[in-house]
């Protein structure tokens, strides 16, 4: 009885989805939480390595904070140090021409110099730590695996990117509106140092 | 969003005598400085110049009076008019010195003169310079009573920090540039990070847990800052801090233009309270031999 009508809500949801086009987003909303809505088109940043996120964290499915393992303990989010590429990576797709290259690196001893793509101006106090407990840990109905959604709160959809790309303003207009919306604090001297 | 910043919650934290002086919020950061205990050694100063990438002018700014001492060792020498008995007097204790820093003042001067709101009263009771809004109109300055606002007449970071002292520059404040109005902010990056540390482990901040750099360096211990706020609580709130209980044993209140206070052990003062600026800095007075 149960195993056709719960068939027929995963038709139901596929053509749904298939209608609306895109990711599944019923499952990935954040709750108590209102997302930012404005672009902006960053310049295409040349990395060491063309890192591809999307074969990480859309076709692997691996969490963002798996790698970038500080967002949820510190003011930056961090880029994960080579041996943690290389735990991976020692193993997995060791003869595609970016794994050799970062198997150099891995053997000159060097981390590869990363450029920062999402650099918000010196004068700036941002935690990545205070937005994670709000948007994930504090906020009652979100599920860790989801983080996805907070980060692309102001990193934009990751899992459709190879290297990263600055598609938010992150001005303060922006982080201003955000915080009018998710009622965060009005005071300057919260953010401004 | 910005005008109403502006015209209701610029002045919301703004507490004079009229308001008991008191805030309502969940600090109210204050210091006590013991005059007895100040040496005048200057370390505070220079801990000041270390923690909060103060430029450093060269001799001849500093005697245009362009210095940047947030923190400094004011001196006092005696007055050459006291007849010659008293001068003789004078000179034998030396000069008189108090180290003075932005006094917090509950219900600022500077503030309500500002004509971009750069300046405004934190929830946490401070006295905030924003440096990005300034634009240099150095009205605070003029209106500040204790003279403690400082203007980069120049950009002396150009040669402040010459490679590779540029490596000592404290990354949780900026280097003002030129046109910009700055003042003590309690090491409010201290501040900051204490708070969002108590956060992390679900408490409140601890008295103590952390002090401004002066505070800090001080080698006799005579800067105690702390939290005032339980001094809102008659009779001693829970958990009352260590500043908060000097000013209660010196019977320094808030809300009051004159202390009046009877006994003259007691040494407890504020500089200039009959202005009603509310500073959130109370002095001891030095004793001294007759």
């Amino acid at each position: 009885m149960s195993i056709p009508a719960s068939l027929g809500g995963w038709v139901l949801a596929l053509i749904l989805g298939l209608f609306l086009g895109g990711a599944p987003s019923w499952a990935a909303k954040v709750p108590n939480a209102v997302p930012p809505d404005e672009t902006y088109s960053g310049e295409y940043v040349e990395q060491p390595i063309e890192f591809p996120h999307d074969t990480h964290a859309a076709v692997n499915e691996i969490n963002c904070l798996y790698c970038h393992t500080y967002a949820r303990r510190s003011s930056v989010a961090g880029i994960p140090p080579t041996s943690k590429c290389m735990g991976c990576h020692s193993v997995i797709a060791t003869d595609k021409p970016r794994i050799k290259k970062l198997t150099e690196y891995w053997e000159k001893r060097q981390p590869p110099p990363w450029k920062k793509v999402h650099d918000v101006p010196d004068f700036v106090h941002f935690t990545h730590e205070k937005h994670l407990q709000r948007f994930v840990f504090e906020n009652e109905g979100m599920q860790v695996e989801d983080v996805a959604e907070v980060c692309a709160f102001c990193h934009g959809d990751v899992k459709s990117m190879t290297v990263a790309v600055k598609v938010r303003p992150l001005t303060m207009g922006f982080c201003r509106r955000c915080h009018e919306a998710n009622e965060g604090p009005f005071d300057c001297w919260k953010c401004h140092k | 969003m910005s005008l109403k910043n502006l015209f209701t919650d610029w002045s919301r934290y703004r507490k004079g005598i009229e308001e008991g002086g008191f805030h309502d919020y969940e600090h109210m950061w204050g210091m006590a400085v013991d005059l007895n205990k100040c040496i005048g050694c200057n370390a505070c100063a220079v801990a000041c110049y270390a923690e909060n990438n103060l430029a450093v002018v060269g001799e001849q700014k500093f005697y245009d009076g362009q210095a940047m001492h947030w923190m400094r060792i004011e001196r006092y020498w005696d007055e050459p008019d006291l007849g010659e008995d008293r001068v003789q007097e004078f000179n034998h204790h030396g000069a008189s010195f108090i180290p003075f820093m932005c006094q917090n003042c509950n219900a600022a001067t500077c503030e309500p003169v500002c004509p971009v709101a750069a300046t405004y009263h934190t929830p946490d009771g401070l006295n905030a310079q924003v440096y990005n809004r300034c634009i240099g109109s150095r009205y605070c300055s003029n209106n500040c009573p204790y003279r403690l606002r400082f203007f980069n007449f120049f950009s002396y970071y150009e040669s402040s920090w010459p490679e590779p002292l540029h490596m000592q520059l404290n990354p949780d404040l900026t280097v003002r540039d030129k046109g910009v109005m700055e003042k003590c902010t309690f090491c409010v990056q201290r501040i900051r990070a204490a708070k969002d540390k108590a956060r992390r482990e679900n408490r409140k901040v601890r008295d103590g847990e952390f002090l401004p750099a002066c505070a800090q360096t001080c080698p006799t211990g005579a800067i105690v800052f702390g939290d005032l706020l339980t001094l809102h609580t008659p009779g001693g709130g829970v958990g009352e801090t260590e500043v908060a209980n000097l000013w209660r044993a010196h019977q320094v209140e808030l809300g009051k233009t004159k202390q009046t206070k009877q006994n003259p052990e007691l040494r407890g003062y504020r500089v200039f309270e009959k202005l009603n600026t509310e500073p959130c800095v109370m002095y001891l007075e030095r004793v001294r031999e007759v």
